[in-house]
C-alpha cells in the first residue's frame, strides 16, 4: 500500500521538478496575473493559521513561490510529497476503522498514476496549465467559496476567474507544480477537513468544479455552480482551514507543512473514497447521493455547456457516484457520519462535502496529471469523474461505452495507475499485517523501519518492535495523532495528526517508495524495497483477488473509476480542445520552459509519452533525457502500448481484472523503474503471463493483443477445466472451443508439460471422433513438437494417427517414408502402429476385405480415420468386384466384403449381417449397382451390369470450398 | 607445420591475390576454379592457409585490388578457417564471397567465368555440408546447407536465362538437387525442372553430358517417389546409358532405383548384375518374384526394410506383392494343368489358400478371394470369380498376362 501512495507522490515531484522554471516565471507573472498572489505566499507562511480560503490558495501559491525562490524543484516536490503523504497517513489513520478499503486505497493510487502518467506525457505546456488551473480552481473554490474556481477549468474564463486561474494560466510550467502543490492543499483542506465536515464539503465543491471546468469550456454553467458552491464552500471552509493549518504548522516548516497539509489531505481524500466505496457505498448512499449530486453539481454545470451535454451525463453520474462512494466511507468516521445523513440529504451539505472532498482529491489528484498535456484536459476530466465512474459504470451503460471507444492514451493512463497500485501493494507486502487500520503516516513509518532492515531476522525484530510500539501507541491514542513522517525510526513522538486513517495507509508510504521521489528523505530506504516488491505485488494482487469479498467491492469501484475516467476522457478531449488551446497561449506566452517536453507532439506521442512519463516520476534533471529514452523505449517496444490496450477494455469488467492488471503494469512498470534497461534487456520470461483467472471455463477467443493474466488461467486450473471439458455431455463445437481456450492459455503461460500433452491429445482425439481434420492436424503438429521433446504421452497411438493420416489422406509417399522410417522398434511391435501399417497394406494393394477388418478391429481412434477413407475403399472395392466375379454376387457378400456388417467373421449371425444389409443395399443402389433378385428371393448385384453403372454420387454435403467443416449451416447447426 | 617466415607468409598471400587478379584479367577460368577449390585440399592452397595464419592482417595486402576486395577478402578468410578446420566460419565467409563473386559474374558478358563458378558452387555445397556436421555435432542448428541451397539458386537464377551461361545451369540444378534430396526438401526441385525443361529456348541435349546424366538420376529418383514408373524408367535409364562406364559406383547408384522400378513393371534382373553391383538385397525379392514365393517377399522386405526405406523404395518393393501373388496362381494353375487339363483353367479357392498355407501365410477364404479379385481387377489375371462356387475361372487364353513393361494398372 505504501508504494501506491509513494506513487502518486512521485509524480508530484516529477512535476514539480519539470517546472521548476516555469515556477520561477510563474513567480513573476503571479503577481501581475492575480490581485492575490502575494496575500498568497504571505499565506504559505500562515497556511496553518489563515482562513481556509486563504489557506489554500497560499500553499498552492507557497510551493509555486518556494520554486521560483530557486529551491530545486525536484527537492520541493519531493519533500512536499512525503510531507503529504503523512498527513495523508495521520487523516487515514482516523479512518482506519474502515481500513477495509485498503484495497480501494490501492486503487487510487493506481488512479493517481495513471493521471499523473498523462501529464508527464504530454509535454504539457498548456493543456497542464489548464489543468493546473482547474485544480487550484477548484481546491480554492471550496476553501473560499470562490467560484471562479470553476472558471478556472474554462480557459475562457481564466482570465476572469481567480487567480488561481491566472497562475496556472501564466506558468505553463507551474502546472506541474501547481499541480503537486493544488493536490497537497488539497489535501490539507481535506485533511484537516476531515475532522471537519465543512472542509470535506470543500473538496467536493471543488471537485464538482474542476470536473465541470475541464468538460465544459464554458464559463456559464460556473456561476450557477459557484453560487451554489459557495455556501458549501463558506461553511466548511473556515474549519477547514483553520484545522489544517494548525496541524501541519506544527510539523514542519511553513512551506513544508504546507505541503504537508495538502499533500494529506490529497492522499487521505484519495485514499477514503476508495474504502467508502468499496464497502459502504454501493449499498448505502449511492442511490440518494447520485441524484442530488447531478442535480446540483453536475446537472447545472453540464447544462450549461453546450459541448458538454452529451459528456456530461457520463461524467456528473461518476462524479456524483464518487460522492456518493465517499460519503460511505466518511459514515464510519465519527465526523463524516454527522455529514453523512446530511450529505445524503442536502448534496452539497457538509457531510456530503467530506464525500466529495475525497473524490474531489481523487480528480484533483488525476487533474494535475492532466495539465501536462494538452490533451489532458479531457483527461483530466475524465480522470476526475473517474473515480466516481467505477460505481457509474454499472449505472449508466453510456460511460462504459464510451471507455471502450477510449483512446490508448486513456490506457496509457490508466495502466500507470494500476502499475502503481502494483508497487503499493508489493510495498505494502511485508508491513501489511503491522500497518492495516493504521494511520498512512505510520505506515510510512513502519516502511521506512523495514527498509532499513537487512535481512530477515532484522525484519522480524523490526516486526516485534513494531508491535509493541503500536500498541503502547494505541494504548496511549496517539496512533493516529503523531506526525510519523517526522518521527525519528524508533523513539517516537507524539503529534497532533488527522485522526482518519484507513486502510490506506499502505497508499501513503507508498508514495514515498517510488523511485521518482527519492529526493525525500526516506526515498533510500522505500526505494530499495520498492525495486524488491514487483514479484510480491503479484502475489498480493491475487490475493486480493481472491478475497473479494470486502476489498473486491472496493476494488470494482476503483477499477471503474479509471476506466470511466479514461472512457470521460474521449469524450472531453472532442469538447474541451478550445480550452486547451486557450491554455496553451497562456503558457507560450507566459512559460517558455514547459516547452522543453514537447508542446504539440501529436496525440499519440503524448500517448506514449504519457505511459512513459507515467513509469517513472524524476525530480532529477536527468528526468527528461530519461524520459525521452522511455518514449523511444514505448515506441520501439510496442508491447507495452499493447498490454496497456488491452487492459483497458477489460477494466470494466470484473473488479478482479483490475488488479491483475494491476500487477501486469507493475511487472511492466517494474522494468521501467528498474531503470535503464533496453527493452532489448528485458527478460521475457519473467514477463510471461502467469495465469490468475478461477473460472473453470472460458471460451475461445483470438488473442490480438497481449494476454491478459485476469483472464488467463494457472495450470491448476487448466487440468480441472481439461477435466471439465473430458466429462462434459456438451457437443463437438462446445469442447472444441473450451480445448482451444485452454490451449491458449497454455500457450500463453508458455507451459509444455504432460498436461500440455494431454490437452492436445484430449483435443486431437475429440476432433477426430467429429471428423475435425484441421483442428486434428494442429494438435497433431504440436504433439509431435511435444513429443520430440520428451514429454510423454500417448505417443504410439499417435504415431498410429499420424501414419493413418499419411496414408488414408496426404498419400504424400515421401512423408510416409519418413514416418515409417522413423519407427523405432518398439514402435512397430505396439499394436496401434501395427494396425496402421496394416492399413497401409490394405490401402496400398486394395485388399477391401483387410481393410475392413482392420476398420472393425481397429484400436483406439484408428477408425476414425478409416471412417473417413471407407467410403472410396468401398466404392473401389465395388468396382473390383464388379469386374472380377460373374455373373452375380449376393448383396450379403457385399454386406460382409465392404464393412457393413457388425461381423464379418460371423456368417451364421444372421441378425449382424441384417443389421448392415439394408444399408448395404442402400449403398449399392446410390452407388449405380444393379440389383437383381435370383430364385431364392436373395438380393443379388448384377456384376456386369454394374460394371459399367457404378458411380460415386456427388457427396451431398459437398461444399464450394471443399470444407465442409467450414459449411455455414452446417457450423450454425452445429453449435446450437 | 615447419615454421613459416613473415615473409614467406607474405609472399604466399600475395601470391595468391596477383594469381587471382591475373586469372580474372585473363578470363582464365581454370585457373581461376583451383583458386576457389576451398576443398579441394591442393597444395597451393593449403601452404596458403598456413600463411594465412601466420600473417593475420591480409586485408592489407587485399587491398590493392580494390574492386575485387569483396571477393577476396572473405575468401581469404574462408580459407584460413578451413585450414583451421572451422567449417562453419569457413562457409560463412566463403558464402560472402560466392555472393560478391557472383555479382561479378553477373556483369560479365560473357560466360567465361563459368567453370570457377560452377567451382563455387560446388564448394558452397560441400563446406556447407561440413559446416552442418560441425553445427550438428556441438549442438546446434544445422541450417547451413539451406542457406547454401538457397544461394545456388540466386546462381541458378543467374545462369537460367536465355544467353550463353545457360549451359551451366544444369550443373547448378543438379547441384541443387543434392541439396534438396539432402534436406528432404525434395519438392524444392519442381520448380528448378520447370525452368529447365518447359524453356524452349535451349535443347536439354545441349547440355554437358555428365550434368545430363546426374539431372537424369535425380528425377528419375523423384518419379519412382511419384510412382510414375514409366517415365523413371526412362529417365534412370537414360542415366544408365549416358553414365561414365568407369564410374561403377554411379552406376550402382543409378540402378539402385532403376531394379525396383524394372521389377514393377515386369522386367526381373538377372542375378549376375545383381552381384556386380552389389545389390544383393534385392536378390531375394527377385527370387520371389520368380517364384511366387509371397513369405520371401515379405521376408526380404523386412529384412531390407530400412534400407529401403532411406532410399525410398520400399514402397514400390511393397506394390510387387501382386505379382508374386499372380505368380502363384500361374504356378497353381500350371500345377492344375498337368494333373488336369480340362479343369485347368477352375482353381478353387480353397486350393490358393492351401497353398498359401504352405508358405505360413494365414488367409481365410474371403481374403483370398479378395487377392482374387485384385489380380483380375488389376488385369493380372484374366477370368472372374465364381463366388457361389468359390472358383476362379480362368480365361482359357494367356490367364495370365505379362506386365512387359507397363506397369500394374492402378
Amino acid at each position: 500500500m505504501t508504494s501506491r501512495g509513494a506513487e502518486p507522490s512521485a509524480v508530484v515531484d516529477s512535476r514539480s521538478t519539470e517546472t521548476v522554471d516555469v515556477g520561477k516565471s510563474h513567480g513573476s507573472s503571479y503577481p501581475s496575473l492575480h490581485p492575490a498572489p502575494q496575500p498568497w505566499s504571505s499565506s504559505t507562511g500562515e497556511l496553518g493559521i489563515s482562513s481556509s480560503g486563504y489557506h489554500y490558495d497560499p500553499q498552492r501559491q507557497i510551493c509555486m513561490p518556494g520554486d521560483a525562490q530557486g529551491m530545486t524543484s525536484g527537492s520541493h516536490s519531493s519533500t512536499p510529497s512525503n510531507i503529504v503523504t503523512a498527513n495523508t497517513t495521520q487523516p487515514y489513520s482516523g479512518y482506519a476503522p474502515y481500513s477495509s478499503s485498503t484495497t480501494s486505497y490501492n486503487y487510487n493510487a493506481a488512479g493517481f498514476q495513471n493521471y499523473y502518467y498523462g501529464h508527464h506525457l504530454p509535454g504539457n505546456d498548456s493543456t497542464q496549465q489548464i489543468v493546473g488551473d482547474q485544480n487550484s480552481g477548484a481546491a480554492y473554490q471550496p476553501l473560499s467559496t470562490f467560484q471562479n474556481s470553476g472558471s478556472y477549468v474554462g480557459p475562457t474564463s481564466y482570465l476572469g476567474t481567480y487567480y488561481n486561474a491566472g497562475d496556472n494560466q501564466s506558468g505553463a510550467g507551474y502546472e506541474n507544480n501547481n499541480y503537486n502543490y493544488q493536490t497537497s492543499s488539497w489535501n490539507d483542506g481535506n485533511y484537516h477537513h476531515y475532522p471537519h465536515h465543512p472542509y470535506s464539503s470543500y473538496t467536493t465543491s471543488a471537485t464538482s468544479v474542476t470536473q465541470t471546468s475541464a468538460t465544459a469550456t464554458n464559463s456559464l454553467y460556473y456561476p450557477q455552480q459557484y453560487n451554489k458552491w459557495p455556501y458549501y464552500y463558506n461553511q466548511p471552509a473556515p474549519v477547514a482551514n483553520g484545522v489544517a493549518g494548525t496541524d501541519n504548522s506544527p510539523a514542519t516548516s511553513l512551506q513544508s507543512a504546507g505541503y504537508l497539509g495538502v499533500s494529506g489531505g490529497y492522499p487521505y481524500a484519495s485514499n477514503q473514497p476508495p474504502p467508502p466505496g468499496t464497502t459502504s457505498w454501493r449499498e448505502e448512499s449511492k442511490p440518494p447521493v447520485v441524484p442530488s449530486f447531478q442535480e446540483k453539481e453536475a446537472v447545472v454545470p453540464y447544462n450549461s455547456n453546450k459541448t458538454w451535454d452529451a459528456v456530461a451525463p457520463g461524467l456528473q453520474t461518476p462524479t456524483i457516484s464518487q460522492s456518493t462512494y465517499f460519503q460511505n466511507p466518511l459514515n464510519p468516521t465519527p465526523l463524516p457520519n454527522e455529514n453523512h445523513d446530511s450529505q445524503q440529504k442536502v448534496l452539497y451539505s457538509q457531510p456530503p462535502n467530506l464525500q466529495h472532498s475525497t473524490s474531489n482529491q481523487v480528480s484533483e489528484i488525476f487533474q494535475p496529471q492532466q495539465q501536462t498535456v494538452p490533451l489532458t484536459e479531457a483527461r483530466q476530466v475524465s480522470k476526475m469523474q473517474i473515480p466516481t465512474n467505477p460505481r457509474i459504470a454499472p449505472n449508466v451503460g453510456v460511460n462504459v461505452l464510451k471507455s471502450q471507444k477510449e483512446s490508448s492514451t486513456v490506457s496509457a493512463a490508466t495502466r500507470p495507475a494500476y502499475i502503481s497500485v502494483g508497487n503499493d501493494k508489493s510495498s505494502s507486502v511485508d508491513d501489511s499485517g503491522l500497518t492495516k487500520g493504521l494511520p498512512p503516516s505510520f505506515c510510512a513509518y513502519v516502511t521506512r523501519s523495514f527498509a532499513r532492515c537487512k535481512d530477515d531476522a532484522e525484519r522480524s525484530a523490526n516486526t516485534n518492535i513494531l508491535k509493541q510500539l503500536i500498541g503502547k501507541e494505541t494504548a496511549d491514542g496517539t496512533l493516529f495523532t503523531k506526525n510519523w513522517d517526522i518521527e525519528p525510526l524508533f523513539p517516537l513522538t507524539i503529534e497532533q495528526g488527522a485522526q482518519q486513517n484507513l486502510v490506506s495507509d499502505s497508499s501513503l508510504p507508498i508514495l514515498k517508495r517510488s523511485p521518482s521521489r527519492r529526493k525525500s528523505r526516506w526515498e533510500p530506504v522505500a526505494d530499495e524495497k520498492s525495486s524488491e516488491k514487483p514479484t510480491s505485488v503479484d502475489i498480493h494482487s491475487a490475493k486480493e483477488v481472491d478475497s473479494k469479498s470486502s476489498i473486491g467491492k472496493s476494488v470494482n469501484g476503483w477499477g471503474g473509476l479509471k476506466f470511466l475516467p479514461s472512457q470521460q476522457q474521449s469524450t472531453l478531449h472532442k469538447f474541451s480542445p478550445r480550452p486547451s488551446k486557450k491554455a496553451r497561449f497562456f503558457d507560450t506566452s507566459n512559460v517558455t520552459e514547459i516547452g522543453d517536453h514537447s508542446s504539440d507532439s501529436d496525440k499519440e506521442q503524448n500517448l506514449t509519452k504519457y505511459s512513459a512519463s507515467a513509469i517513472a516520476l524524476a525530480n532529477s534533471p536527468e528526468e527528461k533525457k530519461r524520459r525521452e529514452n522511455r518514449f523511444k523505449r514505448f515506441e520501439k517496444g510496442q508491447g507495452n502500448q499493447t498490454d496497456m490496450k488491452y487492459t483497458r477494455p477489460k477494466i470494466s469488467g470484473a473488479s478482479s481484472i483490475y488488479t491483475r492488471k494491476a500487477s501486469a503494469l507493475l511487472k511492466a512498470k517494474s522494468f521501467e523503474d528498474g531503470g535503464n534497461k533496453a527493452v532489448e534487456d528485458i527478460d521475457w520470461d519473467s514477463l510471461t503471463v502467469k495465469g490468475t483467472c478461477q473460472e473453470i471455463e472460458k471460451r475461445y477467443l483470438r488473442l490480438t493483443s497481449a494476454p491478459d493474466p485476469s483472464t488467463v488461467r494457472p495450470e491448476e486450473i487448466l487440468e480441472k477445466a481439461l477435466h471439465m471439458v473430458q466429462t462434459s455431455q456438451k457437443n463437438y463445437l462446445y469442447k472444441c472451443d473450451q480445448l482451444k481456450s485452454i490451449r491458449q492459455d497454455l500457450t500463453v503461460q508458455r507451459i509444455q508439460n504432460a498436461l500440455t500433452v494431454k490437452v492436445y491429445e484430449t483435443h486431437a482425439r475429440l476432433a477426430l471422433e467429429a471428423g475435425d481434420l484441421p483442428e486434428y492436424n494442429q494438435c497433431q503438429s504440436q504433439l509431435k513438437r511435444l513429443y520430440a521433446e520428451g514429454i510423454e504421452g500417448c505417443r504410439m497411438e499417435f504415431s498410429a494417427y499420424n501414419l493413418l493420416s499419411i496414408i488414408l489422406h496426404s498419400n504424400n509417399k515421401r512423408e510416409l517414408l519418413s514416418s515409417m522410417r522413423s519407427l523405432s522398434a518398439e514402435a512397430k511391435g505396439d499394436e496401434a502402429v501395427k494396425h496402421a501399417l496394416d492399413v497401409h497394406t490394405a490401402v496400398s494393394s486394395g485388399n477391401y476385405i483387410l481393410f475392413f477388418r482392420l476398420y472393425k478391429s481397429a484400436p483406439n481412434l484408428n477408425t476414425f480415420f478409416m471412417d473417413l477413407y471407407a467410403e472410396k475403399m468401398r466404392f473401389e472395392a465395388a468396382k473390383c468386384i464388379c469386374k472380377s466375379y460373374r455373373p452375380v454376387v449376393p448383396v450379403a457378400y457385399f454386406t460382409r466384403a465392404l464393412g457393413f456388417s457388425k461381423s464379418i467373421q460371423v456368417d451364421d449371425n444372421q441378425d449382424a449381417n441384417i443389421n448392415g444389409f439394408e444399408e448395404c443395399e442402400e449403398w449399392l443402389k446410390a452407388h449405380g449397382a444393379v440389383l437383381t433378385v435370383d430364385n431364392n428371393g436373395d438380393l443379388q448385384v448384377d456384376t456386369k451390369a454394374s460394371s459399367s453403372t457404378l458411380y460415386m454420387p456427388e457427396q451431398e454435403d459437398a461444399v464450394a470450398h471443399g470444407d465442409a467443416n467450414l459449411a455455414l449451416d452446417d457450423f450454425f447447426t452445429r453449435t446450437q | 607445420m615447419a615454421y613459416l617466415s613473415m615473409g614467406e607468409a607474405h609472399r604466399r598471400i600475395t601470391d595468391y591475390l596477383s594469381r587471382f587478379s591475373d586469372a580474372v584479367s585473363s578470363q582464365d577460368a581454370s585457373a581461376l576454379s583451383v583458386l576457389f577449390g576451398v576443398s579441394s585440399n591442393s597444395a597451393f592452397l593449403q601452404a596458403l592457409a598456413d600463411a594465412l595464419r601466420v600473417l593475420q592482417d591480409s586485408d592489407r595486402l587485399v587491398e590493392r585490388y580494390s574492386q575485387l576486395a569483396e571477393i577476396l577478402s572473405p575468401l581469404l578468410r574462408c580459407l584460413q578457417s578451413y585450414g583451421l578446420g572451422r567449417y562453419t566460419d569457413a562457409y560463412v565467409a566463403l558464402e560472402k564471397a560466392a555472393n560478391a563473386f557472383l555479382q561479378e559474374f553477373r556483369n560479365w558478358e560473357t560466360a567465361w567465368a563459368m567453370e570457377s563458378m560452377q567451382t563455387v558452387a560446388l564448394e558452397i555445397r560441400l563446406l556447407a555440408e561440413k559446416a552442418d556436421r560441425e553445427l550438428s555435432s556441438s549442438g546446434k542448428n544445422p541450417e547451413k546447407l539451406q542457406g547454401a541451397g538457397s544461394f545456388l539458386m540466386k546462381v541458378f537464377g543467374a545462369l537460367a536465362g536465355k544467353g550463353p551461361k545457360r549451359a551451366g545451369a544444369l550443373y547448378v540444378a543438379c547441384q541443387l538437387f543434392k541439396v534438396y534430396f539432402k534436406l528432404g526438401t525434395v519438392h524444392l526441385c519442381r520448380s528448378v525442372i520447370r525452368s529447365i525443361e518447359t524453356a524452349r529456348i535451349f535443347d536439354f541435349e545441349e547440355f554437358p553430358v555428365k550434368d545430363k546424366v546426374t539431372y537424369m538420376y535425380y528425377t528419375g529418383r523423384l518419379e519412382v517417389y511419384n510412382e510414375n514408373f514409366l517415365v523413371a524408367d526412362q529417365k534412370l535409364t537414360y542415366a544408365l546409358m549416358h553414365c561414365c562406364p568407369e564410374r561403377e559406383d554411379n552406376k550402382r547408384m543409378i540402378l539402385k532405383y532403376l531394379i525396383p522400378v524394372k521389377l514393377s513393371i515386369g522386367i526381373l534382373p538377372k542375378q549376375w548384375l545383381l552381384q556386380k553391383y552389389n545389390l544383393v538385397e534385392y536378390s531375394e525379392v527377385v527370387t520371389a518374384l520368380r517364384k511366387g514365393d509371397i513369405r520371401l517377399l515379405r521376408n526380404a522386405l523386412r529384412e531390407h526394410e530400412d534400407r529401403f526405406l532411406r532410399s525410398g523404395v520400399f514402397l514400390v518393393l511393397e506394390k510387387l506383392e501382386l505379382q508374386v501373388y499372380q505368380r502363384l496362381i500361374k504356378k497353381i494353375y500350371l500345377l492344375q494343368k498337368q494333373k488336369d487339363p480340362s479343369k485347368a483353367h477352375q482353381v478353387k479357392l480353397e486350393s490358393i489358400v492351401k497353398a498359401l498355407r504352405w508358405l505360413e501365410m494365414d488367409m481365410d477364404i474371403d481374403e483370398v478371394e479378395c487377392i482374387m479379385a485384385i489380380l483380375i481387377h488389376k488385369n493380372l489375371t484374366k477370368g472372374y470369380i465364381a463366388h457361389k462356387n468359390k472358383v476362379v475361372v480362368l480365361s482359357k487364353q494367356d490367364p495370365f498376362p505379362k506386365l512387359n513393361g507397363k506397369p500394374v494398372s492402378s
